[in-house]
């Protein structure tokens, strides 16, 4: 038995359909929620929840014979350290500019890149850099100097 | 057409509860979260993030410090539950050099059964409390260290001469000085890695002589030559780990390395240990173990018993007291080694690999009871063993006095073919010059040296086929047929044979062994005829040809 | 015309444009409206790029569930899942000995999701092989593989060698001991041919063995370039292989007309009350197609009615949705009960014992405990040569579209399941039980041994009663049901073997608790 009962239609005519279908829109929107919750908690796997850098602090032994105003860069650290008869301070050598590594000299700070020039305190003399190069916290406990990288301090701030 | 609707509402909404749950759980129920959430620093609630030490140049990412906070670079002054608190000071600040490096474990894990290593795929789990030392091996792999009884002797000289009035060491003695300014003498707790001013006696005598009064005119008082020896032991020996220097000095009194071998040195009837330590509890049967099923109490009933724990294990009990045990397990944990960047390498290791230096003492007496004492016995006695033939006295006086330096030094060097000593020259991987101490501990010990023997190593004209009827009336019901070894020692043997003297030979024949079943064979006993001087040079004359015989 | 007024006007219409920017942006993304008419459904169908690889209509027999059970869009959607977290697990991925294995640990441990995400891979990596197996044997079982769906079956065969291979470069990446040892055997299964040169002694002019090695390892161990190697093909060769021949595949499905039913389909389905059919063309075609000209045979279903089908929107999908959903929940849920395993950090001089391939390639690794070469490559090839050969062989029309259609049917399956399940135990049982030519004959020549052994002989048996069953019932849809339904039942005996009975040094144990330790 086709479904001869009924008046042949044509393909032309709209299919009487429900208007409301509960039960086919509530599994797409179910379908769709759960999609997205799942693509928004996928989302987080790219923001690493920890860094494969060493720690921003970091001890530093000053040689002996280091002079004032002379630059000491620990190795694989981007920061000079500095011994005066007022104390210790540490300067970052990170170009304000855009990230390259600035060289300490007797004029002060060069960067290499785009020619950015700075003071011995790290105020821009010259070059496209926008700020000074920040001061990093030092602290110094039991004969131990420590430089915090993570940590800025107003320029001039030196620790005896 | 209605069941895939539901289908797909079912599936979705579950796989939506069960997204939410993973979300929870993940971002909520974290035990390192639970933890730091209790956390509080000077300026108030610590952030909860995961953290972590990396040290680059030791290939260390620790997420202990996700639990442990306080261990963190600047963090010290974390608190609120006791898991969070510091480190207690070391000299390697956790800050640096990260957590794993001493304490074993998994690093990279963030859950505690898993970062402790109570896992199944983690052959290293964390060091138990009470061998934590043990941890010290892994980059101070080749402290130098004596025998149990030269340290112990140094120790009582460093105590005996009251050195620990002034000084501190390993958390004992010293005295602060009257009226501040710190202690009265440096900490010599880690004199072994600093070193040490050579000069120290010329010196305190100096100060003693001019210092009107005080402690340095009533507390010291000009050490002998041989204290001062004792006292360079001892202060060699201080790297601040005493429990782990103490610990190997019991190894290299017990023989040990006469079966195995540790960094090339030692003989191979057992496994080489270089890295016994590092033994994963994941490949060891616990059947027979008491205890929770730890590499500390597997090492320690295989101390106890070996052949229990190991099936077809050689190794003899050893009749060890419980602290024993408990050292030698300490240090055989202590033999796992990390590949270290030069910036990292300890001294005592540079000093191994630069300047091949040893990891023991290379006096005499250390030496025999690292190497020797196993079969022969910590006083030279010789040792019976079920199973194995037994192993000669060499401290018998008998043998000391008919025996030359150069036969000894010579058996030790190229050991005896067939039996268990090996050639301690190639295979053992000692040096001439420690040989040469072993010897002359050798002497020392039977208290005997060699009596006077003028003729040449060769001097028996005597006819080998008079010897060879009365080696075999005689001498062949201990020795076998043709010297092939029954009851008494294989005589065919080719390094005996060539490295004997005659003297020797008849000397040994004429005399006997005291307190072995070889009799003077000049004296008569009930079984046999006493044998005339002649007689035993024929004897002697028939055991050269043997060697003939097989060459 | 004023300029200014002109002017005036072009701006206001830019400014009513930039209103209705969004709604264009909707009509013209979703030309037909939206989907409640049969037209809007049919222009929603072939307007979307993703869904006009479907009909516009579906006939009711390929909505049942029994039809096809799903696996199709089951294997389809593990595909799915596997790519997505798979490239999610790229951003963490180092592909460098024990730095992959340092990477694993972090997307276990401190990776946001990483760990849900890499059970998710391995849960929906395995369910894509059981999918692709079983899809295959549906078409087997219901005959689809029958004109003129001949050549798509031979894809599908293509893609379940490719999915077996995506999995297995995949089981090296974590680089623990498994993985190493498990691709140190594969890769010298695939060094095997050498058994056969080295017996003729022709290896030193002519060795295939050590060149497929070669090609696979990049170097005579497996290290770093292996691992380079393995991983290229996992996530760029075989998934782009993978994706081409889907598209084949699906492509054929339509353009084959569709699931595969049988010739009274609609008689059978019309005794069933339904609603939503009707007939689709219900008018003469007012003109023919005069396109017939370059088509021969019978063109499409013009004035053909009255029809079976419903609109492919949504019916359809919903079916595929709901499986896809399905196949999530299933991967999801055992992602939360069970991680993905990760032993120690590989160790080049501990060999892993027992050192055991994924369980889909343990019945493999069983036959190759006597021949290398025949277990590893020559039956496998034997095999797929046969499954390949089955729809040219077959040419019957009886029973396509019907589950165990054709001579012979379900009786007949049955009867061949017990050949197939009690042939390969019993063979093994006698191997395991009393050695094999080796333990009698220990100067026998390898060549002999690669010839006759369990596994030849298990396919001997089979081969032999596939020839009785075409006897038996003059067909070959007989034949091909017999050897078909023998090697499903010797691969699963194989398999579970091979997991659950063999040990450390591939020594048989009742149960793994009695394996020793040492």
């Amino acid at each position: 038995m086709t479904l001869q009962p009924k008046p042949p239609r044509s393909r032309l005519d709209p299919e009487p359909m429900p208007r409301r279908d509960w039960l086919g829109l509530s599994g797409l929107w179910s379908m769709g929620g759960a999609l997205l919750f799942g693509m928004f908690g996928m989302l987080k796997l790219p923001k690493a929840a920890v860094l494969a850098s060493p720690s921003k602090k970091f001890k530093v032994t000053l040689p002996e014979t280091l002079a004032a105003g002379e630059a000491f860069v620990p190795s694989g650290r981007s920061v000079a350290v500095f011994r005066d008869a007022e104390g210790v301070h540490a300067i970052s050598t990170i170009c304000t500019h855009l990230g390259c590594v600035v060289k300490p000299g007797a004029e002060g700070f060069e960067c290499p890149c785009h020619g950015s020039r700075f003071h011995h305190d790290g105020s821009v003399s010259r070059g496209p850099a926008p700020r000074a190069l920040p001061w990093l916290k030092v602290s110094v406990s039991g004969g131990i100097l420590t430089v915090d990288e993570g940590t800025t301090v107003p320029s001039g701030t030196k620790v005896a | 057409m209605k069941k895939n609707k539901y289908l797909l509402l079912a599936s979705s909404l579950a796989v939506l509860v069960l997204l939410a749950g993973a979300a929870i759980q993940e971002s909520f129920l974290k035990e390192w979260r639970r933890i730091q959430a209790q956390g509080r620093s000077d300026e108030g609630p610590i952030p909860v993030q995961l953290r972590q030490i990396v040290n680059t140049s030791l290939g260390v990412s620790d997420r202990c410090v996700s639990c442990h906070v306080s261990m963190g670079p600047g963090e010290q002054s974390v608190r609120g539950n006791p898991i969070l608190v510091a480190h207690k000071p070391v000299v390697h600040d956790p800050a640096e050099f990260g957590c794993t490096v001493c304490h074993g474990g998994q690093g990279q894990a963030t859950e505690k059964a898993d970062a402790h290593g109570d896992v199944h795929f983690w052959p290293e789990p964390m060091l138990p409390k009470n061998a934590s030392y043990a941890g010290c091996g892994r980059c101070h792999a080749s402290l130098n260290v004596p025998g149990r009884e030269q340290l112990a002797s140094a120790q009582q000289a460093f105590e005996r001469l009251d050195c620990l009035t002034c000084h501190r060491v390993d958390g004992r003695g010293g005295t602060v000085r009257p009226g501040g300014g710190g202690m009265e003498g440096p900490d010599l707790s880690r004199t072994g890695l600093k070193g040490y001013d050579s000069a120290w006696h010329e010196k305190h005598v100096q100060k003693s002589a001019a210092a009107p009064e005080g402690p340095w005119k009533v507390s010291f008082s000009p050490v002998s030559t041989t204290d001062q020896a004792l006292l360079k032991t001892y202060l060699d020996t201080r790297i601040a780990a005493p429990q782990l220097v103490a610990a190997k000095s019991v190894f290299f009194s017990h023989g040990c390395l006469g079966c195995h071998k540790v960094s090339g040195v030692g003989g191979d009837d057992g496994p080489d240990l270089s890295r016994a330590g590092e033994k994963d509890p994941g490949q060891v049967s616990f059947k027979e173990v008491p205890g929770q099923p730890t590499m500390q109490n597997w090492m320690a009933e295989h101390f106890r018993a070996p052949a229990s724990v190991v099936v077809g294990s050689q190794m003899p009990p050893a009749n060890l007291s419980q602290q024993e045990i408990d050292q030698l397990t300490l240090f055989t944990l202590s033999l796992r080694r990390k590949e270290l960047r030069e910036i990292y390498l300890p001294k005592d290791r540079l000093r191994a690999v630069k300047f091949n230096e040893r990891e023991f003492s290379s006096d005499g007496a250390t030496l025999f009871g690292a190497f020797c004492a196993g079969c022969h016995g910590e006083d030279g006695q010789g040792r019976r063993l079920p199973g194995l033939v037994s192993f000669p006295s060499i401290a018998n006086p008998d043998f000391l006095a008919s025996v030359s330096d150069d036969f000894l030094a010579h058996t030790v060097q190229n050991g005896r073919p067939g039996r268990k000593m090996p050639g301690w020259l190639k295979d053992g991987g000692l040096r001439a010059e420690e040989i040469k101490a072993v010897v002359a501990h050798v002497r020392t010990l039977g208290n005997t040296s060699q009596q006077p023997d003028t003729r040449p190593a060769r001097w028996i004209t005597a006819s080998a086929a008079q010897g060879k009827s009365i080696f075999e009336s005689i001498c062949s019901g201990c020795h076998g047929p043709q010297g092939k070894g029954g009851q008494g020692p294989a005589l065919n043997n080719k390094v005996l044979l060539e490295s004997a003297t005659d003297s020797y030979l008849v000397e040994t024949i004429s005399r006997g062994r005291r307190g072995t079943a070889m009799a003077s064979f000049l004296e008569p006993s009930p079984v046999r005829p006493a044998l005339t001087r002649s007689d035993i040079e024929a004897v002697v004359a028939y055991l050269r040809s043997l060697l003939g015989g097989k060459s | 015309m004023n300029p200014a007024s002109f002017h005036k006007d072009a701006l206001r219409e830019f400014v009513d444009n930039l209103k209705t920017v969004p709604r264009r942006v909707y009509e013209t993304a979703f030309r037909g409206g939206p989907p409640t008419t049969d037209r809007t459904r049919s222009t929603f169908v072939f307007g979307n790029v993703f869904l006009h690889l479907h009909a516009v209509r579906t006939h009711r027999w390929s909505l049942r569930w029994t039809t096809t059970v799903g696996l199709g869009i089951m294997s389809v959607s593990a595909f799915l899942i596997t790519l997505v977290t798979g490239v999610m697990l790229m951003f963490y991925y180092k592909p460098f000995p024990e730095a992959a294995y340092g990477s694993i640990k972090d997307i276990h441990f401190v990776v946001p999701t990483g760990r849900l995400i890499r059970n998710i891979h391995r849960w929906a990596a395995n369910i894509m092989v059981v999918a692709v197996i079983l899809h295959m044997a549906r078409a087997f079982y219901t005959a689809a593989y029958r004109r003129p769906r001949e050549y798509n079956w031979l894809i599908g065969l293509g893609l379940l060698v490719v999915t077996l291979g995506l999995s297995f470069t995949g089981y090296l990446l974590p680089w623990d001991q498994l993985a190493y040892w498990a691709i140190t055997i594969g890769a010298n299964i695939a060094q095997s041919p050498r058994e056969i040169t080295d017996a003729l002694g022709i290896t030193q002019y002519f060795d295939p063995g050590g060149l497929q090695r070669l090609l696979l390892l990049g170097s005579d161990t497996v290290g770093a370039e292996a691992l380079i190697r393995f991983y290229l093909l996992h996530v760029m060769i075989l998934p782009l292989a993978l994706a081409a021949l889907m598209g084949v595949h699906f492509w054929r499905i339509r353009k084959d007309g569709g699931m595969v039913r049988p010739a009274d389909a609609d008689e059978r389905l019309n005794r069933v009350r339904n609603e939503e059919t009707y007939p689709v063309f219900t008018e003469a075609p007012a003109k023919t197609y005069h396109l017939a000209a370059i088509v021969r045979g019978k063109t499409s279903v013009v004035g053909r009615g009255p029809e079976n089908t419903v609109p492919s929107m949504p019916h359809l999908f919903y079916a595929e949705l709901g499986v896809m959903m399905l196949t999530l929940l299933v991967c999801v849920a055992l992602a939360l009960v069970s991680d993905a395993p990760l032993k120690e950090l590989a160790n080049p001089s501990v060999p892993e014992n027992p050192a055991k391939a994924p369980w889909y390639f343990l019945g493999l690794q069983e036959m190759v405990s006597f021949s290398a070469f025949m277990g590893g490559i020559g039956i496998p090839s034997i095999v797929l040569l046969g499954l390949g050969l089955i729809p040219y062989l077959d040419r019957e029309t009886e029973g396509t579209g019907e589950w165990f259609g054709g001579p012979g049917g379900w009786r007949l399956v049955r009867f061949s399941m017990v050949i197939g399940f009690c042939t390969p135990i019993l063979i093994e049982s006698f191997a395991i039980r009393f050695g094999w030519l080796r333990e009698w004959f220990p100067k026998i020549p390898q060549l002999i041994i690669t010839c006759v052994n369990p596994a030849t002989i298990l396919t001997t048996v089979y081969a032999l009663f596939s020839i009785w069953c075409i006897r038996r019932y003059q067909s070959a849809r007989a034949g091909a049901l017999g050897l078909f339904t023998c090697f499903l039942c010797g691969f699963l005996v194989l398999t579970v073997i091979g997991t659950y009975f063999r040990g450390p040094n591939w020594v048989f144990y009742l149960s793994p608790s009695d394996w020793p330790k040492h």
